[in-house]
């Protein structure tokens, strides 16, 4: 199938889907995205050195993903909203269809020609184009009323999350399991420290630090016992890691300890059980203020600023002396030792690093919902990261990045909206039967699970492989001899 | 002349099997030496103790007046012995001039702090390790246009090449070449005996050599030894080896030697 025809069909699908699911004013967005996602990769698939025909094409994909779109917020507003209980409305439905063609086609232009400038121009623009989407989008979706901020916003904390392991699993290839450990571990760090718990109220601009310190600290503290251990046995190491910690931190509410009978600590509270720790103080800004649950804009552009600055220092490791001897490392340890690379390190820097950021996470996590509880960082967290950095591309930031968005809008828009429409649409028929099926929580795993082996079956790169194509688990080669 | 490497003793026992046994050794300084034997003659585990894989069971090997024993791989490496492997070890999904450069890697200073600030320190020592890399790939005969290909996708004489710039980046004094020709064909292991030897002309750069391709060996080395199931049986000059009896029964059986003399005698009849 030709290219252009094949990117428009994914765009225009998403497209569909996204208002078929989520309402005729999500489909603005939806359109936006398909035209986002059209400028990518028409020009990427055939590199096209005339503008006009990248132009052109940009066009016709971009004018087949808007049909797409619109058929879904058609179907969405005509056939579905007066079922489920919302009539029509012909003026929204007419916002809908215009938004999304005034956003998705000129969208898909100017990044076609973006992507025909030279290099150097080419990443200017594209940052340009995409830093406007990220600047404007709170304020589109409170323009189109779609509330979607509240997930956003986790969301770009588990991207943050992925970008920390994916130097961990993806540069350096040590495949950890219980990543979600120091996630645990930073936000409790900054819980202790900025919460009445202890009494110790710092500000979340200090408690930050503390938190991106002591997940490093633990990151060298769990790394150094799995240093002689390679693949599967790592792996089985890390995966203890990732349930000791929730479960340490759930009994650590009762220290007592004695010394040679002098009690040292009685009964002490170190990390609240299972109730865990709040209220966590917000962060406090000049102008702003303290910032608030209500109005997440703030929040918004906190965890950004944070997933930016974190994406500009990996890089900046990625291409330095550091970032090849990960890579040597995990390409061949042994060869890598006999080229001058102290493996133990340099093992334990990728471990540290990839705890620091997600410390970071922690921190601005149990900040937001202003309180932390042992439930929540157990093993599916470090399943659902490890998710994320296969199916965009191991070693791959931006395919990493692309991979966390499909995976968390999937398991936090997608599909609890999609389960609340089937619930309505079944309520609507009088089917009493399937009432009590919750397709967000009952299929979530399953679509997790079936995403990762299709992905290692169709595409063990990733959606988007690394320039130094990474591979933890490399494809079977079957070579017949010819003798 | 001084000696650069010097091995007392020097065993390895894996279980019950001596692998390698009370083996004395010497590379002078400045020379190439190759160090042969029939296969499993433990040539191979003899190098993976000197570059610190393998602990020896027993014996020392002293390094420009330093002991080895007990060092870590990338320690052998720092103190300024380089080598390739006789089975292609590069990192196979990092380009050519990445590989070089990751050979550098002990002899570049750039810290974590560093790398995050971008200082210019960093930024420099970055960019002369590149330029450095280009080099090196242009010495042994690595075509530029190759520079920044994958290294899995190089063809097999380049790929063995490769392993020697990446080995030279490391700024050895001694470099160990693990059959560095096998696999080659003629013309290719001419062109390498020929770096081989500018190496050392042109670098000062000690060789050792582990090799099957008599032809090479008796060509280039200075001093050969010869190890015949984990023991030294022989060394001395290339015409020494020749005709060492003890040599040629270790390649080709009992009474092989005397065999070959009667043919000698014959021809020369």
């Amino acid at each position: 199938m030709n290219t252009r025809i094949r990117s428009s069909l994914i765009g225009g699908l998403f497209g569909f889907a996204i208002a078929l699911i989520s309402g005729g004013f999500a489909g603005i967005l939806a359109g936006l995205v398909a035209g986002l996602i059209n400028g990518f990769s028409v020009p990427q698939a055939e590199p096209l050195n005339n503008r006009a025909g990248a132009v052109r094409q940009g066009l016709v994909a971009s004018l087949i993903a808007s049909v797409l779109t619109i058929l879904g917020i058609v179907i969405r507003s005509v056939l579905i909203d007066p079922v489920i209980g919302t009539p029509l409305n012909i003026t929204s439905l007419l916002i809908s269809i215009i938004g999304a063609l005034i956003l998705g086609i000129p969208v898909c232009v100017i990044m076609c020609v973006i992507r025909t400038e030279p290099p150097a121009r080419e990443r200017i623009g594209l940052a340009i184009v995409i830093g406007i989407v990220l600047v404007t989008y709170p304020w589109l979706d409170q323009f189109l009323n779609l509330r979607f901020m509240n997930e956003v916003i986790p969301v770009l904390v588990f991207i943050l999350m992925a970008l920390g392991l994916n130097i961990v699993v993806g540069y350096a290839g040590l495949l950890d399991l219980g990543y979600a450990a120091f996630f645990a571990i930073g936000a409790y760090a900054a819980g202790m420290v900025s919460s009445p718990h202890f009494g110790i109220s710092w500000s979340f601009w200090l408690a930050i630090w503390v938190a991106a310190a002591v997940a490093a600290l633990f990151g060298l503290i769990l790394g150094s016992p799995t240093l002689p251990l390679r693949g599967d046995y790592l792996a089985i190491v890390t995966l203890g890691f990732g349930e000791i910690v929730p479960i340490a931190i759930k009994n650590l509410d009762k220290v007592t300890i004695n010394i040679w009978n002098y009690p040292l600590l009685v009964d002490f509270d170190f990390t609240g059980g299972t109730k865990g720790i709040n209220p966590i103080n917000r962060p406090w800004l000049p102008v702003i203020g303290e910032f608030s649950p209500s109005t997440p804009i703030p929040w918004y552009f906190l965890i950004l600023g944070i997933m930016l600055i974190s994406i500009f220092f990996i890089s900046r490791l990625r291409n330095s002396r550091l970032g090849r001897a990960w890579t040597a490392l995990r390409e061949d340890e042994l060869a890598a030792g006999a080229m001058g690379i102290n493996t133990v390190n340099v093992k334990l820097l990728a471990f540290a690093i990839g705890a620091t950021v997600s410390g970071l996470a922690g921190a601005f996590y149990g900040s937001y919902i202003s309180a932390i509880f042992p439930e929540s960082f157990r093993f599916d967290v470090s399943v659902m990261l490890l998710c994320m950095v296969i199916l965009g591309g191991l070693g791959n930031m931006s395919g990493v990045i692309l991979g966390g968005i499909i995976i968390q809008f999937a398991d936090r828009l997608f599909l609890p909206q999609f389960s609340t429409v089937v619930q309505k649409l079944i309520v609507a028929s009088g089917n009493e039967s399937l009432r009590e099926v919750n397709f967000a929580s009952d299929f979530r795993l399953l679509l997790f699970g079936l995403t990762l082996v299709l992905m290692m079956i169709l595409r063990p790169q990733g959606l988007v492989p690394s320039g130094r194509a990474a591979r933890v688990m490399p494809p079977v080669k079957v070579e017949v001899p010819h003798d | 002349m001084t000696n650069i490497l010097e091995t007392r003793g020097v065993t390895k026992q894996f279980g019950g099997l001596t692998a390698v046994n009370d083996v004395n050794f010497n590379v002078r300084q400045g020379s190439i030496t190759s160090l042969i034997g029939p296969n499993g003659a433990g040539k191979t585990t003899f190098f993976n103790m000197i570059t610190g894989l393998y602990v020896p069971t027993a014996g020392s090997i002293v390094f420009s007046g330093r002991s080895l024993v007990g060092l870590k791989p990338h320690d052998v490496t720092a103190a300024g012995i380089g080598r390739t492997f006789q089975n292609i070890r590069l990192f196979a999904n990092m380009t050519a001039v990445e590989n070089v450069m990751v050979g550098m890697h002990t002899r570049m200073r750039a810290g974590v702090l560093g790398i995050l600030a971008n200082v210019v320190g960093v930024r420099r020592e970055e960019a002369d390790s590149r330029q450095k890399a280009h080099e090196l790939l242009d010495y042994v005969g690595l075509d530029a246009s190759r520079a920044d290909d994958v290294s899995k996708n190089l063809p097999y004489g380049d790929q063995r090449r490769l392993e020697i710039a990446r080995a030279l980046a490391t700024d050895p004094q001694l470099l160990l070449l693990d059959e560095p020709t096998a696999g080659m064909n003629p013309q290719e292991t001419a062109e390498l005996t020929q770096l081989i030897r500018r190496i050392r002309d042109e670098r000062g750069i000690t060789i050792l050599l582990i090799e099957h391709d008599m032809k090479l060996v008796m060509d280039i080395s200075e001093a050969i030894t010869v190890l015949d199931r984990g023991t030294k049986i022989a060394e001395g000059l290339p015409s020494d080896i020749r005709s060492n009896e003890q040599v040629i029964e270790a390649y080709l059986g009992r009474g092989a030697a005397a065999m070959a003399q009667k043919q000698t005698q014959q021809g020369g009849a």
